[in-house]
């Protein structure tokens, strides 16, 4: 403590007298040690020796190290970005009735363009989600079993009106567009079914067939049910004519005769 | 994913290339891979001839790249346990061996 005030007040003292032109009273002298430093000193042969027969070898685990830890689950929080995209993500699934995923192989801008345009004109849009962000929203969601098919480079193709045959005419024009599956009205379609789909019918056009098959039957047991007492009804009605104007077309052919 | 040795991929060779693969499988990444490698722009750019059809099939079969070089040889390689390198590399060797008069 005192050193070290007698020191302070020997620096302090220093500055006043070099100015005074007075050698300085403490000058620090370095011990054991050359002039260059930068490197390290070889060791003496003897002390490398002993280093080396005295160096520490930790004893040998027999236990692995992440035994008994308990093991955090790797719960990682979502950014804001991820869960923004997982909002749109959501809305885009509530909102649009078709959602067509297509693996496309980086192509240019102007194909991407050309393509867009084509598509909007009938209101489909292309939308890009990192995949991800797209898994681990697809494994929360009722969608899970569209998991598989979204890896490597995929885009969305989104609609609110499953217009599936200009989605197809679209994607045959641009080869480098594959369509692996899509999700129309709730139901997981593969390739082929979206193409069968395509080719269905107008949904008034198969009510109406289906009201006429189902018709058709009760309609012919109605019909056969009526048959007989209709066939009788003509018959009696008939017979009430041939009756009844018997007079009369005994007079007429008799008027006919005399004209 | 799936590092290239060589940046681009030629298709001078290469007079067409089928892809089939079932999306809904487990073992179609690699092929999916070699899909979005060969397709790119840069790889169309080197064959405009050269056509890369894929099809998309839902029978559980397995992944199949079928490769036509221009002088009738047929390369097939069943992708559903071979890693996208590894066709690749298959792939550029022997485009390479079919190659060297029109590169030298």
């Amino acid at each position: 403590m005192t050193y070290f005030l007698l020191k302070m007040s020997a620096t302090l003292c220093l500055k006043l007298q070099r100015n005074q032109g007075w050698l300085p009273l403490i000058q620090s002298v370095r011990h054991g040690s050359k002039a260059v430093t930068r490197h390290k000193k070889p060791l003496h042969f003897l002390k490398q020796k002993l280093i080396a027969v005295t160096r520490y070898i930790p004893p040998a685990r027999t236990i692995p190290p992440g035994v008994y830890t308990s093991e955090k689950k790797h719960v990682q929080e979502d950014n804001e970005f991820i869960l923004l995209l997982k909002k749109k993500l959501e809305e885009v699934f509530e909102e649009c009735k078709m959602i067509g995923v297509v693996q496309t192989n980086p192509c240019g801008v102007d194909d991407m363009l050309m393509l867009r345009h084509r598509l909007g004109k009938h209101d489909i849009k292309i939308k890009f989600f990192p995949n991800q962000v797209m898994l681990s929203f697809l494994s929360n969601s009722v969608y899970s079993n569209m998991a598989p098919l979204f890896i490597g480079p995929t885009v969305l193709f989104v609609s609110k009106e499953p217009k599936v045959k200009e989605m197809l005419s679209a994607l045959r024009v641009s080869p480098q567009m594959t369509l692996l599956g899509a999700c129309i009205d709730n139901t997981l379609l593969s390739a082929q079914g979206v193409v069968r789909y395509s080719k269905l019918p107008s949904l008034t056009v198969v009510q109406g067939e289906l009201v006429s098959g189902l018709t058709m039957l009760t309609s012919r047991t109605a019909f056969m049910l009526q048959h007989h007492p209709a066939h009788l009804s003509a018959l009696l009605q008939q017979y009430i004519k041939q009756q009844s104007p018997d007079g009369g077309a005994e007079a007429t052919p008799k008027g006919e005769e005399a004209s | 994913m799936a590092a290239t040795s060589k940046s681009t991929v030629l298709l001078k060779a290469v007079k067409k290339i089928t892809i089939q693969f079932c999306p809904f499988e487990s073992n179609v990444r690699s092929t999916r891979e070699f899909l979005a490698l060969v397709g790119s722009a840069k790889a169309r750019s080197t064959n405009m001839n050269c056509e890369v059809i894929s099809v998309v099939k839902h029978d559980k079969s397995e992944p199949v790249i079928d490769i036509t070089y221009v002088d009738g040889e047929r390369l097939v390689m069943k992708g559903e346990r071979l890693t996208c390198r590894e066709m690749l590399s298959a792939f550029q060797s022997r485009c390479k061996d079919k190659d060297p008069q029109s590169k030298k």
